[in-house]
């Protein structure tokens, strides 16, 4: 029913790609130990040292590799939290409706309104040190609402479908009747939420950690490119410090939010502008159709 | 809009709930962003109060270890609890604050005391808000006239305006932030890379510093400004895309209108989300640029902010976070009052006609 | 008065005399789909159209042809009109002016036909000055005040935009947008569909006050409601798979479908009447083809308990051009009373 465009294919690749070089890289490449001082400062990159050195002689393909890892462990671990918390709070409060959707959309509301950044900074600075895992939790604890919010709307409109009072009538309890018959009907769309988490996820964990408040004691894209601008790396020339880790965000942010879009387009074909039909029956043809076939 | 006030007898009979409604729909609203504030306020005064061991402790450590006798830390110690009041019960403590907080004093810094924190704030607000503000607009207006286009004209240079628009404006704003600085102050050194006006020159108002500022300007405004056409672009596009699949559109051109007065239809129903949009990216003029502050060394918001975070600065860091939160709170509920009275759908909406 | 069939032993060369509308050779698709298949129709001064036809069938797409508002994906491959001695060829762009002024569309769903963010006011404003130039605001907005007095509906509408008015208003208010100018020709687009009854009929006889005063020359009434149809339409032509396969009188094709088709489409509706309440409600087995690659000869043939071998070939228009059937059976059968139900 659902016709993958190219852009799709590009995006997904481009990711997997990213995943694996973060997943399988230092499994495969073993020249380096992370942390290990193998020249001096902006060492030229070189035959043993494919990127050069960073600002204290570490290789930067290790750290790339490594902090590739660390960056996609925290988008994903965030995107994963913040995901299920949306999808709790937003299928509760679309679901059952009344007094529980009022207080869990208040709660909601007001933490959508104060900028994430801001209880970003205030709680990194108040764990003191934070492990890769924690800061994953903390940046999905402070991103669910938006998610939540628009699963809300989403559960609230397949609440009024028949096919639930058929569920509800054959004597199904709440829960089931959320897992079974509301969850899997919003699964396209949390689908694109999730891609969305991650990649805002990753993009924050390096925004914070480019502020000084990354992860502490590891390597990450965020505290590549922190380093890379401490020691001066930009305007002394060392380009294999911060290019890498420059283009590597650019590449997963850019293929996630291709990725979400066409998925995006693949579900909502209002977007899509350059429709051919093939068939008569296109499982979900333009409005204009739409009108012709609904005659 | 061009609504005339001179329509026939029955319109102000159909404004006149609206009006009571509007005012209901402003109360709720002024209610919720009062709790946010309140729950900002609240975080920005419980958070550094969690750190282990209290922050005046953590400076006091700090500064011993750095050679001051024991009798003058002491004193400093005494004098710092009792400004931040650790020695009172909690709820009198932010009660404290609050006080604080309404007569604009927001302590004092640790690392540049006895400076204000306020002060310092002060000096570098105006960076931040010069180089943000105009690239906000002008990325407004520009991405907005690209997306319109693009959606109008469609083919080729629709797809190429919207793959390129989507790349910069997914592209995470600070990295493009780098590349710019090093293609063209480092690779190319066609602009000053660092600061916002050359070492050695001091802000005063004169043609030689506003000259010399405008050249530090060029850069992190370009890198700002790139990011706003494309986001603007890409939102401006969907928007108009998906208006011009819509009935009325149809049905303007079943009734013969001209293609101008249809296009007209569609950017009013499409400029809506664009205008808040905008509204809430003036929210973000304080906290928006952070990292390309720090990228080029911007003497702004978000050098400061660096700055004390890397120097554990706490009165610093939580007086610049609830600027940020209040700019966006002020923000957000300035643009869902104008929303309020703009829209006749969503003034509908809160009187439960749908 | 008369509905020309496909076939061309029915269609005389002077049929556009006397007549509101003549429409030839209409052809439309989308893609590969030709969804209006060479129809012909004509419509008289002073008469209400009505087309008949389950979902898919093209009526709707027949509706876009007519009122000129066809665009991608779908294509107007061909056919002309003739409209109150105007001729047009579909085959080019059709002038905008035409659009409003001697064709109009009655929309179906008046829901989001209105901009939501324009006063009905505004909109009338821009209608008028679309057609006939620069003219003053208050000369428009006077002219929609003077219609809606004409009409018995409310001033205060004016004003309003289009979320303050009910379902019945709006669709009301939108028919007076599309008939401001006078237009010859109305195409109302399944204008009932998402009305209750009572202001369904509130809007059959707004239409048909409109006919009446001869603000509109004719109307073609597009739905697949068929008791609607009954009551507004002085004449109906019914649909299949992108064809003409039954015109006539209302009353006579009610009361005596030649087509089994026809016969089979008054069978499945609900007739709270006496003497047929105890009739079985029969469906029409099957579904329509598809039109991509429709079946030779009848297209009805498929799903037709009367089909012979003789219907693989094109059927003739059997009658005269006021009342006509295309059917092998019904040309065999003269004489021979069509059951309601298959």
């Amino acid at each position: 029913m659902t016709r993958l465009t190219p852009r799709f294919h590009v995006a997904a690749g481009i990711v997997a790609a990213v995943l694996l070089f973060g997943l399988l890289g230092p499994l495969v490449f073993r020249g380096h130990a992370l942390g290990a001082v193998v020249g001096g400062l902006y060492d030229h990159p070189s035959g043993s040292a494919w990127l050069g050195t960073d600002n204290i002689g570490h290789d930067v393909f290790t750290n790339l590799m490594y902090g590739t890892r660390t960056s996609l462990t925290i988008g994903l671990v965030a995107g994963l939290f913040a995901t299920l918390i949306g999808v709790v709070v937003g299928t509760l409060a679309g679901y059952r409706g009344g007094a529980v959707e009022e207080a869990l959309m208040g709660v909601t509301n007001v933490i959508l309104a104060i900028p994430s950044i801001v209880v970003l900074i205030l709680i990194s600075i108040a764990l003191g040190t934070r492990s890769t895992l924690a800061m994953a939790v903390v940046l999905g604890v402070t991103s669910w609402p938006w998610t939540a919010r628009a699963v809300r709307a989403q559960a609230a409109s397949v609440r009024t479908r028949e096919h639930l009072d058929v569920a509800r009538l054959s004597g199904a309890g709440t829960f089931s009747l959320i897992c079974y018959d509301v969850v899997p009907y919003m699964l396209s769309y949390l689908c694109m939420a999730f891609v969305l988490q991650v990649s805002s996820a990753v993009l924050n964990e390096a925004a914070l950690s480019m502020l000084g408040l990354g992860p502490s004691g590891g390597v990450s894209l965020g505290i590549m490119l922190h380093w890379a601008l401490a020691w001066e790396s930009v305007r002394t020339g060392a380009w294999w410090a911060f290019v890498p880790p420059t283009v590597l965000l650019t590449l997963l942010a850019f293929a996630l939010l291709m990725l979400q879009s066409s998925l995006d387009e693949v579900f909502n074909p209002r977007l899509r502008r350059f429709v051919r039909r093939r068939r008569t029956t296109v499982a979900a043809p333009p409005p204009a159709v739409r009108k012709a076939e609904a005659a | 809009m061009a609504l005339t006030a001179d329509l026939t007898a029955g319109t102000a009979e159909a404004e006149a709930p609206a009006r009571s409604g509007l005012l209901r729909y402003l109360g709720r609203k002024a209610a919720w962003y009062l709790g946010a504030l309140l729950v900002a306020v609240l975080l920005n005064f419980l958070l550094p109060r969690l750190i282990p061991g209290n922050p005046v402790d953590a400076i006091v450590a700090g500064l011993g270890r750095g050679g001051v006798e024991g009798s003058q830390l002491h004193a400093i110690h005494a004098h710092y609890v009792h400004e931040f009041g650790l020695d009172k019960p909690l709820w009198q403590q932010f009660l404290v604050h609050l006080g604080h907080l309404v007569h604009g004093d927001l302590g004092t810094s640790f690392a540049q005391s006895p400076a204000s924190v306020s002060g310092l704030i002060a000096q570098a607000l105006p960076w931040s808000i010069a180089l943000q503000l105009p690239a906000i607009l002008i990325g407004w207006l520009v991405g907005n006239g690209l997306g319109a286009v693009a959606a109008y004209r469609g083919g080729w240079f629709d797809r190429g305006a919207f793959l390129g628009s989507l790349f910069t404006s997914s592209m995470p704003y600070y990295c493009l932030a780098i590349l710019l600085l090093y293609l063209l102050a480092v690779a190319v050194p066609v602009l000053p890379p660092t600061g916002g006006y050359s070492f050695g020159n001091s802000p005063e108002l004169s043609a030689d510093f506003v000259l010399d500022a405008l050249t530090h300007y060029w850069l992190p405004f370009l890198s700002l400004v790139l990011v706003f056409v494309g986001g603007q672009a890409v939102g401006m596009r969907s928007m108009a895309v998906y208006e011009l699949g819509s009935d009325y559109v149809n049905y303007g051109r079943g009734l013969g209108l001209r293609d101008r007065t249809i296009v007209r239809y569609i950017f009013r129903n499409a400029m809506l989300p664009q205008v808040t949009g905008l509204a809430l990216s003036i929210g973000t003029l304080v906290g928006g640029a952070l990292i390309t502050e720090i990228v080029f060394s911007y003497p702004g918001v978000g050098t400061l902010l660096f700055t004390a975070i890397s120097q554990n600065d706490y009165p610093v860091v939580a007086g610049l976070t609830l600027l940020i939160a209040v700019a966006v709170l002020v923000a957000n509920f300035c643009v869902e009052i104008a929303y309020g009275i703009i829209d006749p759908r969503i003034r509908a909406a809160s009187r439960g006609e749908r | 008065m008369s509905t020309e069939g496909p076939a061309t032993d029915l269609a005389p060369a002077d049929a556009a005399a006397g007549q509101l509308l003549t429409a030839r050779g209409l052809r439309a698709a989308y893609g590969p789909t030709v969804a209006v298949d060479d129809v012909a129709l004509t419509v008289g001064t002073g008469e209400v159209l009505g087309i008949a036809g389950e979902s898919g069938c093209g009526k709707s797409t027949l509706a876009a042809v007519l009122s000129l508002t066809a665009r991608p994906p779908l294509t107007v491959l061909g056919g002309d009109l003739t409209v109150d001695g105007q001729h047009l060829d579909l085959a080019g762009r059709p002038p905008r002016t035409w659009r409003g002024g001697v064709v109009s569309l009655l929309p179906q769903g008046a829901m989001n036909a209105l901009s939501a963010t324009a006063r009905v006011g505004d909109m009338a404003v821009d209608v008028v000055r679309a057609h006939r130039g620069r003219v003053p605001r208050s000369v428009a907005l006077d002219l929609l005040a003077d219609r809606l007095d004409a009409l018995d509906l409310p001033r205060r509408v004016i004003g309003a935009y289009p979320h303050q008015l009910s379902g019945g208003m709006r669709q009301r208010v939108v028919t007076v947008l599309s008939t401001l100018l006078d237009p010859r020709l109305l195409i109302a687009d399944e204008p009932t569909s998402a009305l209750d009854v009572s202001t369904q009929r509130a809007l059959v006889e707004l239409l048909r006050e409109l006919v009446g005063r001869g603000l509109v020359g004719g109307i073609v009434f597009v739905t697949h409601d068929l008791p609607v149809l009954r009551a507004v339409a002085d004449r109906i032509a019914v649909m299949y798979a992108g064809r003409i396969v039954e015109t006539g009188p209302t009353a006579a094709l009610v009361d005596d479908p030649r087509h089994p088709y026809t016969a089979a489409l008054l069978s499945s509706v609900l007739v709270p009447e006496p003497q047929v309440r105890r009739r079985r409600i029969g469906g029409i087995r099957g579904a329509p083809p598809d039109l991509a690659d429709p079946p030779a000869g009848c297209r009805f043939r498929p799903r037709c308990s009367l089909a012979t071998d003789a219907c693989t070939d094109d059927p003739p228009a059997v009658g005269d051009p006021d009342r006509y059937a295309t059917c092998w059976w019904t040309r065999d059968h003269p004489d021979e009373r069509l059951e309601p139900s298959l």
